[in-house]
């Protein structure tokens, strides 16, 4: 009995374990993804707060902020 | 087009924009500056024209047009410098390169120029939100900058004269002949000297190869297609200018310059730069705004050597039209009436000698002429070439001595007029 037992649970552990997930090689470190900080030069524009589109998009903004044009008259005369 | 008010010209599309390849790429990679609420702070070390430096902003994708560009007449204006030179002395080269820096160099253009916004030379301005075009728009791009001849001729924006049949008919834009990597300078072995230089790009024929001499049943083209530029019988009238003269202001200091005058002429000329690329005896000749005090400004006598080019110069007129005044009839050329030609007449006294190249000297003899003309006889057909003047210059074998009449044609090809039996 006891035998017949012991026999059960081999078994038993056997069937279990072919129903686990096959093990999978660990990445060598030269294949595994490096984590690399984002660069300040590929950031999308509209990541975070972008002051150049906030002011660039809004025309009202732009009216109120730009230089007075200074009226130059060009002394050229003529087609060019 | 109307000047931009400067915030139209700095507007961006946010939803246009971003959907593109360049809205990805964050502003301050491209135009430096500094993310501030702060106007002044946010420009400081602004690149507002990051394209005037291809090679840093532009190369890392279109590595192509980058490099080919740099050879490109719109990066070096070497068209400017290969006139200036042949007029010039090189000991006179440093003044006149103080005068090209500040009246012919502003007409430098970068990719931007073409593919973003408006030239700076005519007060640039986003075209559209900073969204990137790839065919540059025609009237705020192209003609832009050269309207006052070829804009206004191809718009028909000269009074009286219609615009140019591929405008009118075919609304073709700039590019649809002249080809992005033509204006690029892609393909090219060296630097243009000029753009009349190197093979003809565009040419007429690659779109009519039927117009190519022996192509069609056109007398016109068969009798023509080899000795005059399509223009000859193509374009009409044309802008033509005098005398540019240019300065500094001694109330602004800025640069100006005074066209003395423009006009309209349509005048066939001999070819001045008649090689195999520009086969034709005779093309369309523009009067372009020189004179030998053009930089007096400068120094006294820069143009020394004005008489090395002509001032009535190869000219592509972009005014093409079926029919033309010209094209009418044959009588039109071939009447002894000199109306469409560069007679010593038009041309001012003081810049004859530098036209001799282009004056037409002898008219085109009475068509009645050409069709009465012999036919040769049957042998002649082992010497078909140009060497007819060969024997019949001097008589040589009892051939008949070339007729005095004909002393303006010695360089013709004889079969024109006289054809060989069929």
């Amino acid at each position: 009995m006891k035998s017949r037992i012991l026999s059960f649970l081999i078994i038993f552990t056997f069937v279990l374990s072919a129903c686990a997930p096959g093990s999978t090689p660990s990445p060598t470190a030269a294949e595994k993804p490096s984590e690399t900080a984002a660069s300040p030069e590929v950031q999308t524009p509209n990541a975070g707060t972008n002051e150049c589109l906030a002011c660039h998009t809004d025309k009202d903004h732009l009216i109120a902020t730009a230089k007075p044009v200074e009226a130059a008259e060009s002394e050229s005369k003529g087609v060019g | 087009m109307a000047p931009l008010e400067p915030w139209e010209k700095v507007l961006v599309d946010e939803e246009a924009f971003g959907a593109t390849t360049h809205g990805t790429i964050a502003c301050t990679q491209c135009h430096g500056g500094t993310q501030s609420t702060d106007k002044d702070t946010a420009h400081a070390g602004l690149i507002a024209s990051p394209s005037s430096m291809p090679d840093k902003f532009c190369a890392e994708c279109h590595a192509d047009q980058t490099t080919a560009y740099a050879g490109s007449l719109h990066a070096t204006q070497q068209g400017y410098w290969t006139a200036i030179n042949a007029r010039s002395v090189p000991e006179d080269h440093p003044a006149l390169e103080g005068m090209f820096n500040n009246h012919c160099a502003t007409c430098h253009t970068t990719c931007g120029e073409c593919h973003v916004a408006q030239p700076a030379n005519v007060g640039g301005g986003l075209f559209s939100g900073h969204v990137f075009e790839k065919t540059p728009p025609m009237t705020r791009s192209c003609t832009a900058c050269h309207g006052s001849r070829v804009g206004n001729e191809y718009l028909g924006k000269n009074e009286g004269v219609p615009g140019d049949v591929h405008f009118r008919e075919g609304r073709m834009n700039c590019v649809k002949c002249h080809e992005g990597t033509d204006l690029h300078g892609e393909g090219l072995t060296e630097p243009q000297s000029n753009r009349y230089a190197g093979a003809e790009m565009p040419k007429c024929v690659d779109c009519h190869p039927t117009a190519a001499p022996g192509g069609d049943n056109n007398p016109m083209h068969q009798a023509h297609g080899d000795t005059l530029s399509c223009q000859v019988c193509h374009s009409v009238t044309y802008t033509s200018c005098d005398s540019c003269h240019v300065a500094v202001s001694e109330k602004s200091g800025k640069p100006f310059y005074e066209t003395s005058a423009t006009y309209s002429t349509f005048l066939i000329g001999r070819n001045p730069i008649q090689n195999e690329d520009r086969p034709y005896r005779y093309v369309p000749v523009r009067h372009v705004p020189v004179d030998p005090e053009s930089y007096a400004y400068y120094g006294e006598n820069l143009l020394s050597n004005f008489n090395a080019l002509p001032t009535w110069v190869y000219s592509t007129p972009h005014n093409i039209q079926r029919n033309t005044p010209q094209n009418a009839s044959c009588d039109k050329c071939h009447s002894g009436d000199s109306a469409y030609f560069l007679t010593a007449d038009k041309v001012k006294p003081e810049e004859l000698d530098a036209n001799a190249s282009v004056i037409v000297n002898t008219l085109p003899s009475a068509v009645e002429k050409y069709f009465s003309a012999p036919t040769q006889p049957a042998d002649h057909v082992q010497h078909v070439s140009n060497s007819c003047t060969a024997c019949h210059s001097t008589g040589i074998r009892n051939a008949p001595v070339y007729p005095e009449d004909h002393g303006a044609y010695q360089d013709d090809n004889c079969i024109s007029c006289h054809k060989l039996p069929k």
